[in-house]
């Protein structure tokens, strides 16, 4: 095998890049996943109580709910507006504030409340805006509470969900560069029939599949890298993490020559890549749900660099702490390399 | 002279030519069943019930609490008839959505709120107490909780309140509890004050029939895995998509549809064939999906159906759209992305209610969305179906039309 070789066909897929769209999907995806499970999607899996207001007669109540940590507050015009939403569960309640609601909590005259509550709402919901509604009430009355309560917190706060949707992210950025970029290009030299044309000349099977894997495994360390630091996840180790980043990105990009070498089109690799992509991916889901048994994510091979990769960054812990892990994805890497070579017979096909 | 072929066999051929296609490639089905498996396996093990309820542990307990505090207004004279009210309190505490374990000692709840100390609910309601380091077993068939959250009431907290001599209540909140909890919970101890104290809200309250809008699902909330399964359904037939735009792009791109049309096939039996086709290649993968887990009934299979073959339809044109570009492999999945991705907004909406802008409503998957989540879910018969489907029949008459008309000029165009 000629190294010079391997890098002349390195070059050329990096200097024809950039013109491929899945070299441009790969740049794009990381980003683009970021901000979609983030920004947008990120309450999904916390959801927060969620309250309407029509505010009829500018009450204080409005200006306070609006201030108040853990809400979602939607302001209304439209009675009839609120009570669809609430119906509908858009909201998880509603409350209306009539004209000169304030003035009549303070004089005393024990004004109607309006106030809904949506039939599917959470028990634990209802609870928490019931009292939180009364809470305003009171203090809209004015006086002080004929109880003194004091707040002690116990232990360090839980991870937020921005956190633990960190390792769905680097999974898209490893899959995405380690699996798809490789095996597409593989797959396009096939179909385009430039592979044949590399072939004929001096360069080897085995110099092809080693630039691809490469091309795979540079991609997918910078991608798995960007994302981190995008998320702002590299953790009080940022060098360790780079290697735990590196054992998966050759992870990853084994299995997406692997995926390269077998599938002759490009339709072929798309059942595959849509296929294994849900095997791959369920190792993920468990760190999304804590609660579930986390022995089922091991039977996954990209649990063994999923997890040093959470463990290291986001967990903050040593290479020390996560040897056997990272042990377990390079043997897997290696085992995956004699079976690349067995299948190199289909490139020649 | 050669006997004319009945259009019907043309097209029946040319579907059994497409099945060959997708039949000869093993490593297809093989992938496709084991995809379905996957989503089948996913349901399934996606929890299906749904924490509603907030747990709490208090100390003293409190049957203790209430037997002191009586005590104590007894000796300062206060009348039997007011002390019988303080049950109301009591009753307070057994609302429907609060659990509550009760605990001997402060420095318990402390331990039991922190997770030092592990708390089990038998199945006869019990709460067991348990030392993880200990060797107390944990009982059998018990599941474990978490109060997050504790409040450490002073013994005489009862005549205080009612005495009016401000006691003091010491919250202890896990970290991880959220901050909206912690506050209702702070509340929920000055809102007793205020009661014991004999101060009434400043408001009239209305009746709790008046306030629930909508079925009041309390106690019976729509768990996760049961809202899964119109997601699954809706993944399926979308996912199905990029598979038959490859189908249909192929043959644009290697020009195998002028082969074809040189033949007895004409343009009109070409698309009805790969219509046909499509559709029933989406729909019999979310049928087989939606029976594995558990989505058909006596009374809503053929509503279901029907949705089912709205949906295969209205995505069958959306490959017929995509796949009329006929361009290579990867520029057609970034072009069914542009389409796909907006389609796919609606059902975040009806899953997740509230987290998406109403605007999403006038998409075109979002009358199969809904009626796959009311009919799966809420049970939704052909009454309550009546309006969406319409408007599902519609958007998949456009589109489909659309998707028709552009494969066919571009097929004519080759």
């Amino acid at each position: 095998m000629s190294i010079r070789r391997v890098f002349m066909i390195l070059l050329k897929d990096f200097s024809v890049g950039p013109r491929k769209p899945f070299f441009l999907w790969a740049l794009i995806l990381p980003f683009a996943l970021t901000l979609l499970f983030q920004f947008a999607f990120g309450s999904l899996f916390e959801p927060k109580p969620r309250l309407g207001i029509v505010d009829q007669g500018d009450s204080v109540i409005t200006t306070a709910v609006q201030n108040l940590e853990g809400f979602e507050v939607s302001i209304l015009t439209e009675v009839e507006d609120l009570i669809g939403q609430v119906e509908e569960h858009d909201l998880d309640a509603g409350l209306v504030l009539s004209p000169g609601f304030d003035e009549a909590v303070q004089e005393g005259e024990k004004p109607a409340l309006e106030f809904y509550i949506s039939g599917e709402s959470l028990a634990s919901n209802r609870i928490i805006i019931a009292v939180t509604a009364i809470e305003m009430l009171r203090d809209l009355e004015g006086g002080e509470a004929p109880v003194e309560v004091e707040t002690v917190h116990l232990g360090e706060p839980g991870l937020p969900i921005s956190i633990r949707l960190v390792p769905v992210i680097v999974f898209y950025a490893l899959a995405v560069a380690g699996m798809w970029v490789p095996s597409s290009s593989l797959v396009e030299e096939k179909e385009r029939g430039t592979m044949t044309a590399l072939l004929v000349t001096s360069v080897r099977v085995n110099e092809v599949l080693a630039a691809k894997w490469l091309l795979g495994f540079l991609f997918a360390t910078f991608l798995a890298a960007v994302t981190l630091l995008l998320n702002q996840a590299f953790g009080p180790r940022p060098l360790e993490v780079m290697v735990v980043v590196i054992i998966a990105a050759a992870l990853t990009s084994m299995i997406g020559l692997l995926i390269g070498i077998y599938s002759k089109t490009a339709t072929m690799l798309f059942t595959l890549i849509k296929s294994l992509g849900i095997f791959l991916f369920v190792p993920v889901i468990f760190y999304l749900f804590p609660d579930w048994p986390q022995w089922i994510a091991k039977l996954f091979p990209l649990y063994w660099v999923i997890e040093p990769i959470w463990a290291v960054s986001i967990m903050g812990e040593s290479l020390n702490q996560v040897w056997f892990e990272m042990l377990v994805a390079a043997a897997i890497t290696l085992a995956l390399v004699p079976l690349a070579l067995l299948m190199k017979k289909r490139m020649l096909a | 002279m050669k006997k004319s072929i009945p259009g019907n066999r043309i097209i029946l051929f040319i579907i059994k030519k497409d099945l060959l296609v997708y039949s000869r490639n093993m490593i297809y089905i093989f992938l496709t069943l084991l995809g379905l498996a996957f989503f089948v396996a996913i349901y399934w093990l996606v929890p299906d019930r749904v924490d509603e309820e907030i747990t709490l542990a208090i100390t003293p307990p409190l049957a203790t609490l209430l037997s002191e505090g009586k005590q104590a207004l007894r000796e300062q004279g206060v009348p039997e008839q007011f002390l019988e009210e303080l049950d109301e309190v009591e009753a307070a505490f057994e609302e429907e959505g609060l659990v509550l374990v009760e605990v001997e000692s402060e420095a318990l709840l402390k331990q039991v709120v922190s997770g030092e100390m592990e708390v089990y609910k038998t199945d006869q309601g019990q709460f067991i107490i348990h030392d993880p380091e200990g060797d107390q077993e944990i009982p059998a068939g018990a599941t474990r909780i978490s109060p997050g959250i504790g409040m450490s009431f002073p013994r005489n907290f009862f005549s205080e309140a009612v005495l009016q001599q401000n006691p003091r209540v010491t919250v202890y909140a896990d970290s991880a509890v959220p901050p909206e909890l912690r506050g209702a919970m702070e509340g929920y101890i000055r809102e007793m004050a205020y009661h014991l104290a004999g101060k009434d809200l400043p408001v009239e309250l209305p009746d709790e029939e008046t306030i629930i809008l909508g079925e009041d699902r309390m106690g019976d909330q729509i768990s996760m895995r049961s809202k899964m399964r119109p997601l699954i359904a809706f993944f399926i037939m979308m996912m199905e998509t990029f598979a038959l735009a490859s189908l249909i792009s192929n043959e644009v791109l290697q020009r195998t549809v002028t082969a074809l049309l040189v033949t007895p096939v004409n343009m009109r039996h070409f698309l009805m064939a790969k219509a046909l086709f499509g559709t029933a290649l989406i729909m019999g993968q979310a049928v087989i999906v939606l029976m594995l887990v558990g989505a058909f009934t006596i009374s809503n299979w053929p509503l279901l159906l029907v949705i089912l073959l709205l949906g295969s339809l209205l995505f069958t044109a959306v490959a017929m759209l995509v796949g009329a570009a006929g361009k290579d492999f990867i520029g057609q999945l970034m072009y069914s992305m542009l389409f796909l991705i907006p389609l796919m907004i609606p059902a975040f909406a009806v899953l997740f209610p509230g987290s998406v802008a109403t605007w999403v409503n006038l998409l075109p998957s979002y009358p199969i969305v809904r009626l796959l989540y009311d009919v799966t879910i809420h049970g939704a018969l052909w009454s309550d179906a009546v309006n969406p489907m319409l408007y599902a029949a519609l958007w998949t008459l456009v589109i489909f039309g659309a998707g028709l008309l552009v494969l066919k000029r571009k097929v004519a165009a080759l």
